[in-house]
């Protein structure tokens, strides 16, 4: 069975002065009315947050009920940064198991009513606490310096290479309005920035940022009935690996990508991922994390993601567009709602929507990448007209 | 506007019997995996139970001898829990044969330096390997 994405929604992404629930309202106001259904259409609601760090401890009741959906739902779901993804696909599975004709997923995270301190401690968490945080003070931008250092050593991978996603990002972030930091900084600004964890310093970081969006799903009988444009849900791949980074196969990529992205492109007949995609939503948390991500969903060899931006083949004009809306980077990483941030603008780009920041649409076809902790979750979806 | 919530402090008792004989170890100078005698899998950190061939029965084994160092960074920005700390401090991963190792390293290190290990305990009494350079 088809399904299609018929309505996304999305807050802008910031330090915002809303309860979980006012924020997760915003996003899913905006996604039922693009989906031009009444929200008592919606079978089944699925609340995707992270929630380590909000007031809220068990915020799926509360969201659900300020969104209008007691009764229906709520099922949690929980993947670290990669909740949103795994949201996505609770609502995608439940239409498929034909539970449900139309679904809603909502992304939804407040990271910003803790101190740094305290979200470095949750987020350094992320791993294996017993092992790594409670003996070392491992934090999430440090797990990743560890990539960092690895792929540096082994590849010659530049400081300033790692600063051309940031810039990049940061001009794509500057046109768009949701964002959280919507300005463009210069290479020299980012790679004279302080340290956060050596070697990745202060613009190789994506900000804390608050945040919502959501994605109305349903059926292509559902779909066929209300007359509705979609956007199809034509790939989907999903992995995992160890939570102790002791235990990892390699540090310079990430396994969960590889498998997920494996498995997403043989659903949906993908050969060639680098010639089949107009843009790329990928994980940027880190700037190393974009240049893995080339590297592990094939859109260059393993070593080669700092040469793929210095050349600018991943901005628009180049191979591939990735991070148009300005990545978590720049545009923000509230983790439960990031996966369908990423829906959001898949579909506005499918839909051609996307005002200034339009890439041109040639194959109609998305891909969106989105991993939880470091590499701990896996998920690829491609969506396509 | 903003309220501020109720205080709510979690410290939690956390369940170290089934590996015990590894924070022992440590107190001891000693860092230990486990082994799987069944189907050969090794675990570091070690596990008391195997996840791949379900087994319980597991040696324990020390591991020694110089490592090298796979992965590190250097953290700037000191999370909650490690505000004792005055200085940035360096974690590494390292190889010792079968086994990989986290650590905290005396001294910066990057990727394929040599270390050996040793444990002792930080201020807040946590015991721990630390790196030392060869």
């Amino acid at each position: 069975m088809r399904v299609g994405v018929i309505g996304v929604g999305c807050t802008k992404f910031g330090v915002l002065e809303r309860t979980i629930q006012e924020l997760a309202f915003e996003a899913v106001r905006e996604a039922v009315e693009d989906a031009g259904i009444s929200k008592n259409d919606i079978d089944i609601s699925v609340v995707g947050t992270s929630n380590t760090r909000g007031y809220e401890l068990m915020p799926a009741v509360p969201v659900n009920e300020y969104c209008g959906f007691a009764g229906k739902g709520p099922i949690r779901v929980e993947a670290a940064c990669a909740t949103g993804s795994a949201a996505f696909y609770t609502a995608y599975s439940s239409i498929v198991s034909g539970m449900a004709d139309i679904a809603i997923a909502i992304g939804v995270e407040k990271m910003t009513e803790v101190n740094t301190p305290t979200s470095l401690a949750v987020g350094g968490r992320s791993g294996s606490y017993l092992w790594e945080f409670h003996q070392y003070g491992t934090t999430f931008p440090g797990y990743y310096a560890m990539h960092a250092s690895a792929h540096m050593a082994e590849f010659g991978t530049k400081p300033e290479q790692l600063a051309m996603v940031a810039v990049k990002n940061h001009r794509n972030a500057a046109k768009n309005p949701k964002a959280h930091f919507p300005k463009e900084i210069t290479l020299e600004k980012a790679v004279s920035s302080r340290y956060v964890a050596y070697p990745l310093k202060l613009f190789d970081c994506c900000p804390i940022s608050d945040g919502a969006s959501a994605a109305v799903l349903a059926s292509e009988e559902k779909i066929k009935e209300l007359g509705k444009e979609a956007v199809w849900v034509e790939g989907i791949g999903f992995s995992s690996d160890t939570a102790n980074v002791a235990k990892r196969g390699s540090y310079t990529g990430l396994k969960a990508t590889v498998e997920a992205s494996r498995m997403a492109y043989k659903m949906a007949g993908i050969e060639d991922p680098l010639k089949s995609f107009d843009l790329a939503c990928l994980h940027d948390c880190f700037t190393i994390a974009e240049i893995m991500a080339y590297e592990d969903l094939g859109f260059c060899k393993k070593g080669e993601g700092g040469k793929f931006v210095e050349e600018g083949r991943s901005d628009f004009g180049g191979d591939i567009p990735c991070n148009t809306f300005g990545g978590l980077k720049a545009k923000g990483h509230p983790l439960g709602a990031t996966g369908l941030a990423m829906v959001y603008e898949a579909v506005k780009q499918l839909r051609e929507e996307a005002g200034e920041l339009q890439v041109e649409l040639k194959n109609y076809k998305a891909l969106t990448h989105n991993i939880g902790g470091t590499g701990h979750f896996g998920w690829v979806f491609v969506l396509g007209l | 506007m903003f309220i501020e919530g109720r205080e709510l402090v979690f410290k939690h008792n956390i369940p170290v019997t089934k590996v015990e004989k590894y924070w022992k170890g440590l107190e001891e100078g000693k860092i230990y995996g486990t082994v799987c005698k069944s189907c050969g899998a090794k675990y570091s950190p070690p596990q008391a139970d195997c996840s791949e061939c379900y087994s319980s029965d597991m040696d324990w084994v020390e591991i020694t001898g110089e490592g090298v160092v796979e992965a590190m960074m250097e953290q700037y920005t000191f999370p909650a829990g490690f505000e004792f700390l005055k200085e940035p401090y360096v974690v590494a991963v390292a190889r010792f044969g079968d086994f990989r190792v986290v650590g905290w390293a005396r001294e910066k290190v990057w990727v394929g330096d040599r270390v050996v290990a040793e444990t002792d305990k930080d201020e807040t009494g946590v015991w721990k390997v630390y790196f030392k350079k060869v």
